[in-house]
């Protein structure tokens, strides 16, 4: 980034800070809009407990745990669904109609089951992001190249040798999409069990926050989610590109 | 015969899904999986017709509502962003920001800016789907082919007419992804909005079910609650590819080169 | 020199470029790309002009078409200097899959730029079918662009110039990448253009024979940066042939002129 780029986007936030101060202060919504003055302070002070930290840790956990798990799932899943042409057409349908659907539906049912637990959250984060991996892998897999399907196995390789040399190489590019996409949402999915499941972490946090009028360690928590959301999305885009800088089609879809 | 096959599959398996989950629940007594007999039955008394008007229309209008002004918002703002590029390096990393805040965190902050009402609902759908929808265009407009900019100029047509039919439709499939990832964010947070608190809608009749442990109302509302979000997606599609026809096609034929 | 000759004309020229400079950035950093080019175009005239690949010929059009502004010296039309697109020129681009418009028919193409001139709807039509006749390309007007062959879109770019009526077109590698027959016939549709469209015709190449055989006058650049080496009259027989024209001796000779300029060390 140019320096003339980066002093400009630093004036912009600057500047919304100082709008946000002057709009706080024309006492407009009364207490329930906190300048970003008292909002920093409350979180100093949150930052200065364990509490705060630990909610922190668990909403980072369990996004991470949860798109772990999809990710083994979703991409076994769908190499056994996009093998098999049968299996891949018993299937369409079924995936078509849940892809759209997001994981808040499915959540009063978890609730109910698991109770606000992070077990709760957990299987709602691994459930919303497992349908876009199986659907990508199998995508991928499908995408294969016939040509260098029926050269390895001119060559004599085995299933499973073909499956690690050719087919999941070339389905790589769609599962990395898969990741890139999946990463926010897993973090987004665990702020809905906290906020509307009780689950643990910053989604109860601001349900709490809300609930008992602490405005202001209601604002920081949502700084402290946006920052949050700022990481997943750079870190997931740079893994995708780490992990697929060779690949002829991404560099395609790079430029 | 093979192709046959896979049709029958295809349509195949989701009723024969459908029927085993209505034979294996059928006498069930487990108090999270009541029968889908009884579910259905419960779907019909709750949403067809008697919370009809009560709340699914109010949760649908919200719905509309707050993607509509979304769309209008982020198109709109995105082209004044894409072509002043001065101010646009001002803000960008404002809205990158909001963007990568979970939208459902926004709900608790309206909940206490203006209440549980509808316009609480409005606002929070349409500030979260604003940005996504925003990002798109910007993007979209910021790679429009600098030789589609020189013919407008060379052959001297309006700023309008370069807006209306060479920026939009250059910019069309960016701000259709946009859209898309607006309109499901819409729906979470219509369901989120509906579910923080006493109100109106399916969101809301779905938890309060759950809370007062009358299961089969609760899935009643999952099960309408996923069929509108299949459908909202599928509207979209529909229309997205009436609109990106020429899109879609060229996609094709390049891939198949 | 014959372009001096031009220039002590009474009546202004049509195009006249005078000691045209084209740079980007200032200073010690600045980076020439147009250093003092001057010629001239006459009404009715084709003229090419050659130089080897990134001489900086693109940058010449975008100045002539008023899509950048020159660093210094002027380019006039009719005596009136160009400051923003002119309405009586167009340009055809090198980049004819980047040019067209993908999401409207071939049709829409060409009716496009015909908009803001509020014709007559029977005249829009009209201007459109002529200039489909023209590239023979009747056929395909309701076909997108990318469902047509690389020849076909660039033949489709110049209609959408040809029902815009310029008395002024400018081309830019109009015919570089296309197949080696396609490039015949589209050299020849230019030549007929130019003949029942009666207009003025400014063609930029890297290509010496496609030069020699289109123009009346061969403008040959210099490279690094871009100036005038000489201009050359072309007094090859009219009608011409892709066979005949070309196996002329005359064709030879003055094929030999332009490469021997521009392979000479500057």
């Amino acid at each position: 980034m140019k320096p003339a780029q980066l002093t400009r986007g630093a004036i912009g936030v600057l500047g919304a800070l100082v709008l946000w101060q002057l709009v706080s202060s024309a006492h407009l919504a009364g207490d329930a809009f906190p300048s970003p003055v008292a909002t920093l302070s409350a979180l100093a002070a949150d930052a200065s407990g364990a509490s705060f930290w630990s909610a922190v840790g668990e909403t980072v956990g369990v996004a991470l745990l949860g798109l772990l798990g999809s990710a083994a799932a979703g991409i076994l899943a769908g190499i056994v669904i996009g093998s098999s042409p049968a299996v891949r057409y018993a299937t369409l349908a079924l995936l078509e109609f849940l892809k759209p659907i997001p994981p808040i539906v499915i959540l009063p049912l978890l609730v109910l089951i698991l109770g606000p637990t992070a077990r709760m959250s957990w299987l709602l984060v691994f459930i919303g992001c497992l349908l876009p991996i199986i659907t990508q892998t199998i995508a991928g897999v499908h995408d294969t190249d016939p040509v260098a399907r029926d050269t390895a196995r001119s060559y004599g390789m085995g299933r499973t040798e073909i499956l690690f040399r050719v087919v999941l190489p070339s389905a790589m590019p769609f599962i990395g999409t898969a990741m890139r996409v999946a990463a926010p949402v897993a973090l987004i999915v665990t702020v809905v069990a906290g906020l509307l499941g009780g689950g643990p972490g910053l989604g109860q946090g601001l349900y709490l926050a809300q609930s008992s009028g602490n405005y202001p360690s209601l604002y920081g928590q949502v700084l402290v989610l946006g920052i949050l959301g700022l990481i997943f999305i750079g870190l997931a885009r740079a893994g995708e590109r780490r992990l697929l800088h060779w690949h002829p089609s991404y560099r395609e879809a790079a430029v | 015969m093979r192709k046959t096959l896979y049709v029958l599959l295809g349509v195949g398996t989701p009723v024969v899904l459908l029927a085993a989950w209505f034979v294996a629940s059928a006498g069930s007594t487990n108090t999270f999986f009541p029968p889908l007999s009884y579910i259905l039955e419960r779907f019909q008394e709750l949403w067809l017709f008697a919370h009809f008007s009560s709340d699914i229309l109010v949760s649908l209008l919200n719905l509309v509502i707050g993607f509509a002004l979304a769309a209008v918002i982020g198109v709109g703002l995105g082209f004044v962003l894409a072509m002043l590029p001065k101010v646009g390096g001002y803000v960008d990393p404002v809205i990158h920001f909001f963007r990568s805040i979970p939208p459902v965190a926004l709900v608790p902050i309206f909940v206490s800016l203006i209440g549980f009402g509808i316009e609480m609902r409005i606002a929070s759908i349409t500030l979260a789907a604003v940005f996504p929808t925003l990002i798109a265009t910007v993007d979209g407009l910021r790679g429009v082919d600098s030789t589609l900019k020189d013919v407008s100029a060379v052959y001297r047509l309006s700023t309008g007419e370069k807006i209306i039919r060479v920026f939009l439709p250059a910019a069309g499939p960016h701000i259709a992804s946009g859209l898309q990832v607006s309109l499901q964010t819409a729906f979470v947070v219509m369901i989120a909005s509906e579910m923080l608190g006493p109100s109106q809608g399916i969101g809301a009749m779905t938890l309060l079910a759950q809370q007062s442990f009358m299961i089969a109302d609760m899935w009643s509302g999952i099960i309408l609650l996923g069929v509108i979000g299949f459908i909202a997606n599928m509207l979209f599609e529909l229309g997205r590819r009436r609109l990106l026809a020429w899109y879609i096609g060229s996609r094709r034929l390049a891939r198949a080169q | 020199m014959t372009n001096e000759a031009v220039a002590g004309k009474a009546a202004p020229s049509r195009l006249d470029v005078r000691s045209l400079a084209k740079s980007y950035g200032a200073g010690a950093k600045a980076k020439v790309i147009i250093e003092d080019l001057t010629f001239t175009v006459e009404t009715g005239e084709v003229v090419c002009i050659v130089g080897p690949s990134g001489v900086g010929k693109t940058t010449l059009l975008k100045c002539l078409a008023g899509l950048q502004p020159a660093s210094s010296g002027t380019a006039a039309i009719d005596g009136r200097v160009i400051d923003g697109p002119p309405p009586e020129m167009a340009l055809v681009f090198q980049d004819y899959n980047r040019s067209l418009m993908p999401w409207l028919t071939v049709r829409k193409n060409l009716m496009l730029p015909l908009r803001h001139l509020r014709l007559p709807a029977a005249e829009t039509r009209e201007r459109c079918n002529d200039a489909l006749a023209a590239v023979g390309l009747e056929h395909a007007e309701h076909q997108y662009p990318w469902q047509l062959s690389g020849g076909m879109q660039q033949r489709v770019a110049i209609a959408r110039a040809l029902a815009y009526r310029p008395e002024i077109l400018v081309m830019d590698e109009p015919f570089a990448s296309v197949d080696a027959q396609t490039r015949f016939d589209l050299e020849d549709l230019c030549l007929k253009i130019r003949k029942d469209f009666n207009m003025t015709v400014l063609v930029v190449t890297h290509d010496i024979d496609e030069a020699v055989y289109l123009s009346d006058r061969v403008v040959v650049l210099g490279s690094k940066p871009a100036r005038v080496l000489t201009t050359i009259d072309v007094d090859l027989p009219s009608p011409r042939d892709q066979i005949t024209t070309r196996s002329l001796p005359e064709f030879a000779a003055l094929r030999t002129d332009v490469l021997s300029l521009i392979k000479r060390p500057a």
